[in-house]
């Protein structure tokens, strides 16, 4: 009698974890292929995001690592009330403001004159996304030589049509454009084949049909085109919007920051503040700030498009 | 004492026991750095097996490649070459080995006493001095020699044309100097660095020290920019920015070498050592043209406090062959390879002896009668009151935080003391943190 019960007793054990498995298995099956890139995920950046936001919180000079305080709000509470900060919040804003809007305009004119087909299309577009694949610090290195104002090749043609010699990275009015241009003659091609491809896209009926319902091609641009290539605008925005925040390579090979603080974006703050001071708990802070700032941005813009354009 | 580990270092035993050493090291691409790589780590394995792989990198990614890999305290550096205003803030953190027994007392009396102050911190030598180089003032001696040239000065300014003495008589020189034309080519008062980041800041505080300023109270808790003496130097210091040639505001090291090697400039106050580039005949137009004096001083008969600039070499504490490193350091800085580094054009030797080396003193430039090192006596004279930077951990950062408002000042867009005033709350703020 005791036998047979404890068989049972063992036979059920057996079939609840049985079931137990086929529960499990059934229920998160599913997501064991996808756990070598979830351990990835974690250790490559969830980590490095919580460690970080755990540091800002701390005083924590880099040269001297057994000297770590914790320091609660204090990096954020100094950040907030410093000038530079506030400045290199505006300094960002004219420059994102200012390159990615231009990029957007030029990267779509450009995308239309190629709508067309004519000859040698295909090589000149080759070479219009030539800047684009050309590393950042090469391109603020090629600048730098280019706009030296004693030898750079600007200053002899700028000499040559009498307007002298023009500092463009030394001089405060100038330093800020100078590195504007620079970003859009390189990130303009990025904006143009998105354009591209999107234009391509656009149903050929569509605009047959406005064009026998007698609109003209602005018309045609504004009320049909733009809305159907609404999202491609977008993702290029956002892409564009994220990248143009994080500059740094050429402000690195030309101005490093000056002349005095013009051209001290967000990015550029925080690698003195993390690489020159080794002040890493600040560095965070000001990271966390940036991540915060650009987020919001960029959830506002992608906002802004979409809604302007799906209620057209 | 140094000689001596040389020596010991080229027995066959010791080579024999050091074979399977390989030492990791970084230097500054700058000369001194090339003669490592180049000529002093093949000789050093030759003599000793001992393998030194020499890595050349900018000055800055030295500072950053040294706090991350010392955070991590990882092993794979074992010799650094420092600017010296890093020995506090690497000190302090006990991350170098104390080099104090690589010296004897005839080492430490033939060194340059200010130079072991530099690589030192509270007492401990972390920094073996490689290469000192003060600020000098370095002048075309053919223009100053040029009877049409001294002739137009006397007219202009009722003065003799000589090399500055004073502060005022350099100013009322560059102020002659600037847009003249000499030989076809335009001239302009000065160069000196003036970019931001640390240029502009290597530059004021020759001024700074000049007038008697400081950049700090005694125990590094204030900032005293705002005294008279500060702004008496910064007003003079942003009067004579007036006579760069255009673009000088970006001007870096490199920049105030290529204005003296194209002789677009009349005066320079530049390192010492760099002079060896102006009579480089593959790429200066002025070989031997160019002369060098002590900085002017505030009054005739007063005394000037030029800035010192000096690289060390320091050990990981970290390191996994720490004693072998220090050999090599010991090695690269005895009485002989000082000279011989300075005769490869490795940077102003760190020894007072070697200042005295007839292979050095007596070498002429190439196919001339000009002295190869005839900025030396001048040389000694600035290492007599030569101040090195503020001394203390957080040097980098304070020379970062200074600059802009030092930029704004000689850009003019604020006045001098308006842009101290800027200077000492930025300070202190960074203190506060």
């Amino acid at each position: 009698m005791s036998d047979s019960i404890s068989t049972i007793t063992r036979g059920s054990h057996h079939r609840s974890r049985r079931d137990g498995w086929t529960w499990f298995a059934r229920r998160y099956g599913a997501l064991l292929p996808m756990a070598p890139g979830m351990l990835f995920l974690v250790l490559m950046s969830i980590y490095p995001t919580v460690y970080s936001l755990v540091i800002s919180l701390f005083r924590w000079n880099l040269s001297d690592p057994t000297r770590m305080r914790f320091g609660g709000w204090h990096n954020y509470g100094l950040l907030l009330t410093d000038a530079t900060f506030w400045n290199a919040v505006i300094v960002t804003f004219k420059f994102v403001t200012i390159a990615v809007s231009l990029e957007l305009v030029l990267g779509l004119a450009i995308a239309l004159l190629f709508f067309q087909r004519f000859p040698g299309d295909r090589f000149l577009r080759a070479i219009l996304i030539l800047p684009m694949v050309v590393a950042p610090v090469v391109v603020g290195l090629l600048s730098r030589y280019m706009l030296n104002v004693q030898f750079g090749i600007v200053t002899f043609v700028t000499e040559a049509l009498g307007f002298g010699r023009v500092d463009f990275f030394g001089e405060p009015d100038l330093a800020l454009g100078t590195l504007i241009v620079i970003d859009i003659w390189q990130w303009t091609p990025f904006m143009f084949l998105i354009m591209l491809a999107a234009l391509q896209g656009v149903p050929e009926d569509i605009i047959e049909a406005a064009k026998v319902d007698g609109a003209r091609p602005v018309r045609i641009l504004f009320d049909h085109i733009l809305h159907l290539i609404r999202y491609p605008v977008a993702v290029a925005v956002a892409l564009r919007l994220i990248d143009a925040f994080r500059v740094y390579d050429i402000i690195f090979m030309t101005t490093r920051g000056g002349p005095i603080d013009v051209t001290q974006t967000l990015s550029w703050q925080i690698y003195d503040a993390g690489f020159k001071s080794l002040d890493i708990g600040y560095a965070a802070a000001y990271s966390w700030l940036m991540l915060i700032i650009v987020v919001v941005t960029v959830t506002l813009v992608l906002r802004l498009l979409l809604n302007e354009q799906a209620s057209r | 004492m140094l000689v001596g580990a040389a020596a010991a270092l080229a027995l066959p035993g010791i080579s024999m026991a050091q074979d399977q050493v390989t030492l990791q090291a970084i230097f500054l691409p700058a000369t001194w750095g090339v003669v490592v790589r180049d000529v002093f780590a093949p000789q050093y394995e030759k003599e000793t097996g001992v393998k030194v792989e020499v890595q050349l990198v900018g000055r800055d990614a030295i500072h950053e490649k040294m706090a991350t890999l010392f955070a991590a305290q990882d092993p794979s550096f074992d010799i650094f070459n420092l600017d010296y205003s890093w020995i506090p803030e690497f000190g302090a953190g006990g991350h170098l080995l104390p080099l104090d027994d690589l010296l004897s007392e005839d080492d430490k009396a033939d060194f340059f006493k200010t130079a072991l102050d530099v690589g030192s911190w509270n007492g401990t030598l972390y920094g073996l001095p490689q290469t000192i180089h003060p600020h000098v003032l370095w002048y075309r001696a053919d223009l100053y020699a040029d009877p049409d040239v001294m002739a137009a000065y006397k007219a202009k300014t009722g003065s003799e044309l000589a090399p500055p003495t004073t502060m005022a008589e350099w100013l009322q020189q560059v102020e002659f100097f600037n847009g003249t034309q000499f030989e076809g080519q335009t001239i302009y008062g000065w160069a000196a660095q003036a970019a931001k980041g640390f240029g502009n800041v290597h530059t004021w505080l020759t001024f700074l020290y000049g007038y008697g300023g400081s950049a700090f109270n005694a125990d590094f808790s204030a900032s005293t920019l705002s005294t008279p003496e500060a702004i008496a130097a910064t007003k003079q210091w942003a009067e004579m920015m007036k006579y760069m040639p255009p673009g000088s505001s970006a001007f870096t090291y490199d920049d105030v070498t290529t204005s003296a090697q194209q002789g677009t400039v009349a005066t320079a106050l530049q390192w010492s050592w760099g002079a060896f580039a102006v009579d480089d005949p593959a790429s200066s137009k002025t070989v031997g043209d160019w002369q060098f004096v002590e900085v002017p001083a505030v009054e005739a008969g007063g005394q000037s406090h030029p800035h010192l600039a000096s690289w060390v070499i320091s050990v990981s504490k970290y390191s996994k062959h720490g004693d072998e490193a220090k050999k090599f350091t010991a090695w690269l800085e005895t009485k002989a390879n000082d000279v011989v580094q300075a005769s490869l054009g490795g940077g102003d030797p760190v020894r007072s002896s070697s200042y005295a080396n007839p292979t050095l003193t007596e070498a002429k430039l190439e196919g001339s009668d000009a002295l190869r090192f005839r900025r030396y006596d001048v040389v000694l004279k600035a290492m007599q009151n030569t101040k090195p930077r503020p001394f203390f951990p957080g040097e980098e950062a304070w020379e970062t935080v200074v600059s802009g408002p030092l930029q704004a000042i000689q850009l003019g867009e604020k006045s001098v003391e308006d842009g101290l005033a800027e200077s000492d709350a930025a300070v202190n703020r960074l203190l506060a943190r």
